[in-house]
């Protein structure tokens, strides 16, 4: 069984008494220790030392009336008990002092004697663990009998232990998850644990956060709802600012960010605040931050430091105090390697890193976003649009298929469900409408396929040689450089190759086939492994 | 293993002393639900756990349960140990009551023991220690045991501090008596005890006893008590027959007059003398525990409360006997061990 420990202050007022007469008032310290209810082991009694006659008295009595209870007491300094930081600091002196057992032993801390500045210290203390306690409260009995111990409240400061609470919080928690996913019922297991785990650190963190993932799944959206999320529960003030950094390019990108003053440049008529400055005590969402110039990433860095920048043109630094979203669909630490973002800013926006799933990963979300999608679009348009029985089997089977790519994401099946909505007559949308659909995502996956492979070859040998070769050729050498990224080593890809070959001849030579064929475009094995 | 329920009868702390005392003479094992079921505060409070723990300390017992609030507890006893013992009881509870719990072990055991107890000596709630040394400790001496009782420190509510200590040198068996008849008059006496109040309550006190009970100015005694670290005061009327005595007392409290607090000591000792019984409804209490130990015996009381025959029911729990009370005439009772 626990010991029962009881930590107060000396009440020079509530607890004074030398005479006899003492014992027919009720004097908090003494009648914590009188109850038939609670049996206080030890008492650590503070006082100023000023007060050290009457903390005798008190120990005293305590040992009369209580002989189980023993009574040590700690003189602090402290000249005004009203003063906060004075009381605080001493408060906090003996609390980081004493050496807590809270496997062997409980503390009270009794709040009923000092000034309401010590009761405010103690809270604050118990609150913030540094006594790991309780709080106990105690007042007279109110009976015309002074000398009964009147009676005692304990109140624990861990509100996670009051059902009510608990179950009060437990509900602003759902509901702050479920408006980070806009009210959709996800159902894929890693994103919701994701958005679990955003919803916590959104509701403490100023940190910067880094929101990782292809292009369309959703984090633009996600940045929004966390800016509104903190809005609603007043933790920021300022307003949300959004920019793509693939669109700040060239002279512009300084100015747009981080302001300018009047004539700086040609053009510039009119001092700018810049996005930065907007932000202030606000949310900036940077997209795309892959794309920000290697002088914006300075500066960037400077105003997350130090919360200060240099317009264009200024001599006088501006300010702005913001929080960071920071978005990308690159491996920011491979551009890192290849020196095109520093790594000094990927640190300082690194706190908080959030990888979202493509919705190629999230198939069993598909079915929930379809809904979203649809009541959204009923709602901008004020039609209810549905599909019948028949055409939402197809295009579900359609879009939880393993090889149906979408590429684009989200933003691929909102557009795919705009436009079906929008083609669907009587608020219906038919297997037509849907097979048409199906055919226009395939051909445009496709032709991204062909934006795809023009890459490819541009990596491999420079956009240039990639240009002179005929089409025959390059036509060739994008199927081969396929089939070697999707093959484990090159013996394996010439396998697959030269397969008919190999049945028919005894040579099994296709590594060296291959190594040659490669060669001609100067491509090494190496280049080709990703 | 006797099972209890502690919440049966009177429902009070008295029914946990009883089995304590019980279990640890008899050797049996216990188990109590319900303890003070029905109080404001319900379960254990510090006063029987100090109880159960001077009972464990005694009997090298295996408890649990034995917190503060807890509704429910378990007992094992060992060998009892006479010894050395010192108890202290916090909130100006009564040691008085600590007494009862280990004094019926501490008689039988096979050494003689000390007892010193610190805290609460006169309480309104509890067997004074005053009726104790004058009333309680003879009758039992009579039965055998050996009790020397002084008191160092007076301990009143709420400042408690008080300190007394009995020597017990025990015996194997109680002798059974009868007590039947008062026999005649010996001493009649009024005394108002203080401890740091006014002198002039003690003249108001003794000056209605007085007139209350006609006793002479030298059967009036002003006691004045030295070392109790807080204020108290209360009268006591002593009766002194050839073979019982009998303790009456009035609690001084903040608020009630002195001549209030002594109204009721007269009373108490009026309702007594009303009736022919030696035994007065609070001894009738202390003694059945003795009287039920030695085999056989009887006294004379007035009408047994609640808080008697709940008593009975846990003795009868523990011990072959049986305790018939049997009315004689209006405020006359017979009680009978068989």
């Amino acid at each position: 069984m626990k010991k029962t420990i009881a930590i107060g202050l000396l009440g020079p007022v509530l607890d004074e008494g030398f005479s006899v007469k003492r014992w027919e008032r009720w004097r908090p310290t003494v009648a914590l220790c009188q109850h038939e209810d609670l049996l206080v082991h030890r008492f650590e009694l503070l006082h100023q030392k000023k007060f050290w006659r009457l903390a005798n008295q008190v120990i005293e009595d305590i040992k009369d009336i209580s002989p189980e209870t023993e009574v040590r007491s700690h003189g602090i300094e402290f000249r005004d008990p009203w003063n906060l930081e004075e009381v605080y600091s001493s408060l906090l002196d003996f609390a980081r002092g004493y050496s807590f057992d809270t496997d062997k032993e409980e503390y009270l801390i009794h709040i009923t004697t000092g000034t309401h500045v010590a009761q405010i210290c103690l809270y604050l203390l118990t609150e913030a663990h540094y006594l790991p306690g309780r709080l106990i409260q105690t007042s007279p009995s109110g009976k015309r009998n002074a000398t009964e111990p009147g009676n005692f409240t304990i109140i624990d400061l861990d509100l996670s232990k009051y059902d009510r609470i608990a179950s009060r919080f437990q509900k602003e928690h759902k509901e702050a998850v479920s408006f980070l996913k806009s009210g959709i019922e996800t159902r894929n297991a890693y994103f919701n644990r994701l958005i679990e785990r955003i919803e916590k650190v959104g509701a403490v963190s100023k940190s910067p956060i880094l929101l990782m993932g292809p292009t369309g799944s959703g984090k633009s959206q996600l940045a929004r709802n966390i800016f509104q999320l903190k809005q609603s529960r007043r933790k920021i003030e300022g307003s949300f600012v959004e920019v793509n950094c693939a669109t700040l390019r060239g002279e512009l990108a300084m100015g747009t960010l981080f302001g300018h003053r009047k004539g700086a440049f040609t053009g510039a008529l009119d001092d700018r605040p810049g996005l930065l400055k907007s932000a202030d005590k606000g949310m900036l969402f940077l997209d795309e931050i892959g794309e920000l110039g290697v002088d914006e990433q300075a500066m960037l860095l400077r105003a997350l430091e130090e919360k200060r920048f240099l317009p264009v043109g200024a001599d006088k630094e501006a300010s702005s105090d913001f929080q960071l979203i920071a978005g990308t669909n690159h491996d920011l630490s491979r551009q890192v390697q290849e020196g095109k973002f520093r790594e000094d800013l990927l640190a300082r926006i690194n706190v908080w890193t959030f990888t979202l799933p493509g919705l190629k990963d999230r198939r069993e979300d598909i079915e929930p976003n379809i809904e979203y999608e649809l009541e959204k679009f009923s709602r901008d348009n004020q039609i209810y649009i549905r599909f019948n029985k028949e055409a939402r089997k197809r295009f579900l089977q359609f879009a939880i298929a393993p090889d149906t790519q979408w590429r684009g994401n989200f933003r691929d099946l909102n557009a795919a469900i705009n436009r079906m909505a929008t083609l669907a007559s009587g608020g219906r949308i038919n297997v037509k409408i849907v097979e048409e659909e199906i055919e226009r995502l395939k051909l445009f996956w496709k032709s991204g396929d062909s934006r795809n492979d023009d890459d490819l070859l541009a990596e491999l040998i420079g956009s240039k040689q990639a240009e002179s070769l005929d089409l025959f050729d390059k036509i060739q050498l994008i199927e081969v450089l396929k089939v070697c990224r999707t093959a484990k080593n090159l013996p394996e890809a010439g396998r697959r190759l030269f397969a008919e070959s190999r049945k028919k001849k005894k040579s099994f030579n296709d590594s060296d086939r291959l190594r040659k064929y490669l060669d001609k475009f100067g491509i090494q094995w190496k280049d080709v492994v990703v | 293993m006797k099972h209890i329920d502690g919440s049966q009868g009177e429902g009070g702390g008295q029914i946990l002393r009883t089995a304590l005392a019980l279990s640890m003479i008899t050797g049996e094992p216990f188990r109590i639900e319900n303890i003070r079921a029905g109080r404001k505060k319900p379960g254990l409070m510090r006063q029987h756990l100090t109880c159960v723990q001077a009972a464990k300390s005694i009997s090298s017992a295996e408890v649990r349960g034995d917190k503060i609030g807890s509704q429910e507890l378990e007992f094992v006893p060992h060998t009892v140990r006479g010894g050395e013992y010192h108890f202290s009881v916090g909130t100006a509870g009564s040691t008085s009551l600590v007494f009862q719990a280990v004094l019926p072990a501490l008689i039988l055991a096979s050494k003689p023991s000390t007892l010193t107890l610190e805290g609460g000596t006169h309480n309104p709630l509890a067997p004074p220690f005053s009726f104790i040394e004058k009333s309680f400790a003879p009758i039992l001496q009579r039965m055998g045991p050996r009790l020397e009782m002084t008191i160092e420190r007076f301990g009143f509510f709420p400042a408690g501090g008080g300190k007394v200590s009995i020597h017990i040198e025990p015996k194997k068996t109680l002798k059974p008596i009868d007590l039947l008849e008062r026999g005649k008059l010996c001493l009649q006496l009024g005394e108002s005890f203080l401890s740091h109040i006014d002198i002039n309550i003690a003249e108001r006190e003794l000056n209605t006893i007085r007139k209350k009970m006609s006793f002479a100015a030298s059967e009036l005694k002003t006691r004045q008590v030295k070392n109790s670290p807080g204020p108290g005061n209360l009268v006591a009327i002593t009766l002194e027959y050839e073979h019982v005595t009998e303790v009456f007392i009035g609690f001084g409290e903040k608020g009630v007059p002195a001549e209030t607090v002594a109204t009721r000591a007269c009373q108490y000792a009026k309702e007594y003398l009303r009736s022919d019984a030696p035994v007065g409804p609070y001894l009738a209490d202390q003694l059945l525990l003795p009287f039920a130990l030695a085999g056989s015996g009887s006294f004379k009381t007035v009408k047994p409360n609640l808080h008697c025959t709940t008593n009975m029911d846990i003795i009868k729990m523990f011990l072959d006997v049986d305790l018939k009370i049997t009315k004689e005439k209006d405020f006359l009772y017979r009680v009978d061990v068989v």
